[in-house]
């Protein structure tokens, strides 16, 4: 029994050892020649009837080649090599008989028989023993080793390690071709090539001749590059040829993109990668590379190039047309950026390009109307609702001019808004004729309410120099400052003269009229109730005078001429009617009709029956006068009740 | 000493009319003015306790302003007497009211009397119908 002397101490670590061996990929492999002839060599020079190439793993040594033995593993135990990796270099036992690490070993004193070993390790460039060549005889050598049997030991056991070495290299280059060759095929589009280019023969894989449109049998077993080259789209090869020399007159790295047109086939885009090897002189020897079919990315290029260029073009249709547009354009981001003015928001403002983008706008806008936009453009933001908005714009001149701006958004298929488009358009020119219009309509009711004090004062002048005609004049008076009264409540108003004048109703013109008759606390002595109502120009004259004669009246002879008396007015619309209804309390006692009829009355009679076209009724009641006016109901506002009409029609 | 009033009117035939009126009543006239500028002369160059100042005169719509400048810088009363009313409806500081013309008479009476009384510091009760006072 062998048994490895408990104290030996190895210099290397069986660990590594072990992953070195297996790193060589060689252990249960078949036979090969390369190991067969070195092991026949050395048992031929070494006259041995057993030769081994050793290597000796975790608990057994295994052959790679051996003669004379006939098995190709034996156990560790056993082994004569297991104590050779122990020793420097190699290992001569001239009988092991007489050695005592061996002379119980079953293969010495049993069959083989072995009596003779000598053997040479096998070691690592990094010095790791795998095993040994080895030569064992039958017969015991005392002289061991001749010198010349001893070097050629040392040779063969160099020669196997070379072996080594180059099986796995082979091995691992084989291993990564494999890879390649894997990936290439899990890819359709890849293809590889080789160009020899000193013998002019292209090796290429069945994808690569598929891709240009080559028989596949012709490429693996290698063609010309002219072959290939054929088939490139003849607008591209001049280039593909200027690149492929750039790349053997620099540094040999290659990319090209260009088409194939293989016959019968669709043209294909092809991305190109390669490298050129140079031999010792600089010249080209080798050209090898992939390449890869980018057709379809090609195409999405194209289709992405062809939407780039429809929407540009869109978008330059867009702003041609707005910078055409005499109105001034403007749209921002869904969240308000502005982003984009036509030419003429520029001519207007005279700011530099950019200047107003974002919120920038703002500062445009006279700092009275800044608020109110701000607060009118976050609405519509939140909202959606279109933007309206009358404000004064800064002229590049330096003045402010009215501008009214509205916006709209636009929105996707699913509702949300996108983006907002503005405009502004210049109407100072309308405002200023808006506002010429009130001054005109305010000039021509300050000139009819002069003249009616004109009148009223000429009147009275007049009726100076005729004392007998003082109670005629004073009379004629108040008739013609009723009238006075009346048609301010009738011209036509603007917005800002309705705001100065209040409401222009029926109510509102008595409410007026009756203050003269109010009591020492100011407190109404006429109470108008009921529906009110609007009156024109058409019916101003006869709504004043009749009511100024029923007033007047009451005041002489009625409620209003004692403290306790008070009237009561009623307005009502009842159907196609509008009946007024004049009711006297707390008067003087109401002896009946009166024997002669005054022009008050007359004058009463004729508005409500002449001019307003209604039915006017007295009744002396001993309680006091009661009058009712019943008028068609558009008798007040007849102008109005025309254009209804017409609309109609 | 009778109250002496500047008519500040610039239709002729209504201030004559006015001055009839005023002076029947027993006031005294100070002046009868078209413009702002020629009030603010007057009531520099005599004495004037009320003013009766129409708001558009020959030079604009200055009556507003004229009137509170007499009625807080120069210590005249001020009644306003206009056919817009609706101009000084918020009022004017330092004036008291305004009649609305076309007036009559009675109105003028009242109204001038009310204001006199209140220079004068009495106390008044009512106020007359047709004077609309501020504040």
């Amino acid at each position: 029994m062998t048994t490895l002397p408990a104290d030996a101490a190895p210099a290397w670590d069986e660990v590594e050892r072990l992953a070195a061996l297996r790193g060589y990929g060689v252990l249960d492999t078949e036979p090969e020649k390369a190991f067969d002839d070195i092991a026949q060599l050395a048992a031929r020079i070494c006259d041995a009837p057993i030769a081994l190439v050793s290597l000796l793993d975790k608990e057994r040594q295994w052959f790679k080649a051996e003669v004379g033995l006939g098995v190709r593993e034996t156990p560790l135990s056993t082994s004569f090599c297991a104590h050779a990796l122990l020793q420097e270099t190699g290992m001569v036992i001239p009988d092991a008989i007489k050695d005592p690490r061996f002379d119980c070993n079953p293969l010495v004193t049993g069959e083989p028989h072995l009596r003779f070993y000598a053997g040479r390790l096998l070691t690592t460039p990094n010095g790791l023993p795998l095993g040994t060549l080895c030569v064992l005889d039958t017969e015991p050598r005392p002289e061991g080793l001749t010198d010349l049997q001893a070097m050629a030991l040392e040779t063969l056991a160099g020669q196997v390690m070379t072996q080594l070495e180059l099986r796995r290299a082979l091995r691992q280059r084989d291993e990564s071709e494999d890879t390649t060759r894997r990936a290439l095929a899990a890819s359709d589009y890849i293809g590889a090539w080789d160009w020899d280019v000193v013998a002019d023969r292209v090796a290429a894989d069945e994808r690569f001749a598929i891709m240009y449109g080559v028989d596949p049998a012709l490429a693996v077993a290698g063609a010309p590059i002219s072959t290939f080259m054929g088939h490139v789209h003849s607008e591209d090869t001049p280039r593909l040829q200027a690149e492929i020399q750039a790349a053997m007159d620099g540094d040999g790295t290659f990319v090209s993109e260009y088409r194939v047109a293989p016959p019968g086939q669709a043209l294909r885009w092809i991305l190109a990668r390669g490298q050129v090897y140079f031999d010792r002189e600089g010249a080209p020897v080798r050209f090898a590379g992939v390449s890869v079919d980018v057709t379809t990315r090609k195409q999405k290029d194209a289709d992405l190039a062809a939407i780039a260029s429809r929407l540009s073009e869109s978008e330059a249709r867009f702003r041609v047309l707005a910078d055409a547009m005499p109105q001034m354009i403007w749209a921002t981001t869904p969240t308000g950026f502005h982003d984009y003015y036509n030419a003429r928001w520029y001519e207007f403002t005279g700011v530099p390009v950019g200047s107003t983008d974002g919120e920038g706008w703002n500062d445009m806008f006279h700092p009275d109307d800044q608020e109110r936009a701000w607060e009118r453009w976050r609405h519509s933001l939140a909202t959606g609702d279109p933007y309206e908005i009358e404000y004064r714009l800064k002229h590049h001149s330096g003045v402010y001019r009215w501008t009214l701006g509205r916006a709209m958004p636009l929105r996707d298929e699913t509702g949300e808004i996108v983006r907002w488009f503005g405009t502004c358009t210049d109407i100072d020119e309308l405002k200023k004729l808006e506002q010429g219009r009130e001054l005109v309509s305010q000039e021509l009711s300050h000139r009819i309410k002069n003249i009616f004090a004109v009148v009223s004062a000429l009147v009275a002048l007049s009726a100076r120099q005729y004392p007998e005609a003082r109670a005629f004049a004073a009379s004629l008076r108040t008739r013609i400052n009723a009238l006075a009264r009346a048609h301010e409540f009738v011209r036509p108003h603007t917005e800002t003269s309705r705001t100065t004048v209040g409401a222009t109703t029926l109510h509102s013109f008595l409410t007026d009229l009756f203050t003269a008759y109010a009591d020492e606390t100011g407190a109404a002595r006429v109470r108008v109730t009921g529906d009110d109502a609007v009156f024109d120009d058409q019916a101003a004259t006869s709504v004043a005078l009749l009511f100024h004669e029923l007033a007047t009246n009451a005041a002489k002879y009625g409620a209003l001429s004692t403290r306790e008396g008070r009237v009561e007015l009623d307005t009502r619309r009842d159907g196609d009617r509008f009946i007024l209804t004049w009711t006297e309390t707390g008067g003087p006692p109401v002896e009946g009709p009166p024997t002669r009829g005054g022009f008050g009355s007359s004058l009463a009679t004729l508005s409500v029956e002449g001019q307003l076209g209604g039915r006017l009724t007295r009744d002396w009641r001993a309680e006091g006068l009661r009058i009712v006016a019943d008028l068609p109901a558009t008798a007040l506002s007849r102008r109005r009740a025309a254009e209804k009409q017409e609309n109609r029609l | 000493m009778s109250a002496r009033i500047l008519i500040i009117e610039d239709e002729a035939l209504v201030a004559m009319e006015l001055r009839f009126v005023l002076e029947d009543l027993g006031y005294e006239i100070a002046g009868v003015c078209a413009t702002a500028k020629a009030a603010l002369d007057a009531v520099r160059e005599t004495e004037v306790d009320l003013a009766l100042v129409d708001i558009h005169l020959s030079d604009g719509a200055t009556g507003i302003e004229l009137g509170r400048r007499l009625g807080q810088e120069m210590g005249v009363t001020v009644l306003f007497m206009t056919a817009n009313p609706g101009m000084v409806r918020d009022g004017v500081a330092g004036t008291i009211g305004v009649l609305s013309k076309p007036t009559d008479e009675r109105a003028v009476q009242t109204a001038v009397d009310y204001a006199l009384r209140r220079r004068q510091g009495q106390p008044v009760q009512y106020a007359p119908p047709g004077l609309q006072l501020f504040g």
